[in-house]
């Protein structure tokens, strides 16, 4: 049994390009590798918004609405239904002026986690302890 | 940790690169990257060069573009592709691309 | 030997680091190390069959089932694919078509991996 620690970091801001998307779907795909897998065995990724990748993370979108698309505050909160670990650079939000306040949250839809707002040091972290560091 | 990371261009992600540590971080320049290793922008050459002591840059990529591998910064060696190869399993841990 | 998983975003037509992974692939092959690959994004229309090869555009359809045919495991996003109206009859065949946890699973099993953005 072992489980491989993946950093995803995200650097590109959502929407324009395809790949800040990419990266939540591919790791909402962690629910579901253990079909490929030996027993026991898992992949655990966790989701970090550097720079401006910080950006199109906010509640109110309405991307269903305007491009028929599935919005990325609706990705985010699939992510922590399934309990996935969501770190978002507390400096780079503070550079922008976004108040973690204006970040989703899907407690109400029975969610146990939530978002973690945190210094680039923690997610500097994350990329020290996991096997692979992947960017977005 | 020991990460190698392979800076495929000159500009988009330099800020990133910026606040990215590592007990032993290499560069290794490739694609648009590689002009880091000859560029002297403003007569002074790519900051990048200082970051770190282990930086490569692929021969492959400055030959597409015009450059002479033997004309690149001191600090630069310049490899091919089996030996960026090497690199990666020998040299790091991991690897990222910017 | 060790284990190289490379993921490709960006497209063939338009990106030289979709080029660039081919050859990494390649080489690693020659070294003796396992290679995966995974497609997605703009990347999987590169399985596409019967691409002709032009001079001014990248070609992948040559390299990749050179790749297949030295035992690298190439799949592609089933899900991408399909937006883009592209469809299993029409792909090299060889190339594996999946779901996004294909890629987890050989990050899984991977000494190396090198996951290449589209942008």
């Amino acid at each position: 049994m072992a489980d491989v620690k993946c950093a995803f970091i995200v650097q590109r801001p959502q929407y324009k390009g395809e790949t800040s998307r990419l990266a939540i779907t591919h790791a909402l795909a962690y629910q579901t590798v253990e079909i490929l897998l030996e027993d026991g065995d898992t992949v655990t990724p966790t989701l970090c918004f550097i720079g401006d990748g910080v950006l199109g993370l906010t509640k109110g979108q309405k991307a269903m609405e305007t491009y028929g698309i599935t919005s990325t505050e609706t990705h985010l909160k699939n992510c922590m239904l399934v309990d996935l670990h969501i770190l978002v650079c507390k400096e780079d939000l503070e550079r922008f002026g976004i108040s973690p306040d204006a970040l989703p949250d899907a407690s109400e839809m029975g969610a146990e986690v939530s978002i973690n707002v945190v210094p680039y040091s923690e997610i500097q972290k994350v990329m020290e302890e996991a096997k692979h560091v992947l960017f977005f | 940790m020991k990460l190698g990371v392979l800076v495929s261009d000159y500009r988009l992600c330099v800020d990133t690169l910026e606040r990215l540590q590592a007990e032993k971080l290499g560069l290794i320049l490739v694609l648009n990257g590689v002009y880091h290793a000859v560029l002297q922008e403003g007569g002074e050459s790519s900051a990048l060069l200082q970051k770190t002591p282990h930086i490569f840059a692929l021969k492959e990529d400055l030959l597409t573009r015009g450059l002479d591998p033997q004309q690149v910064d001191s600090r630069v060696k310049v490899l091919d592709y089996e030996g960026l190869v090497d690199v990666i399993f020998n040299e790091f841990d991991k690897v990222a691309w910017l | 030997m060790g284990v190289l998983t490379i993921g490709v975003f960006p497209g063939l037509v338009g990106n030289m680091a979709y080029d660039f992974a081919l050859k990494l692939a390649d080489a690693a092959v020659k070294k003796g190390h396992k290679v995966n690959i995974w497609f997605s994004g703009n990347a999987v229309a590169s399985v596409k069959a019967n691409q002709k090869h032009l001079k001014d555009y990248s070609t992948g359809e040559q390299y990749l089932k050179s790749l297949l045919e030295r035992g690298v495991e190439i799949c592609t996003c089933e899900a991408c694919n399909l937006a883009r109206g592209i469809h299993r009859q029409d792909a090299i065949e060889g190339v594996q078509w999946n779901a996004m946890h294909w890629y987890l699973a050989k990050i899984f099993e991977a000494d190396r991996v090198l996951h290449i953005g589209g942008e």
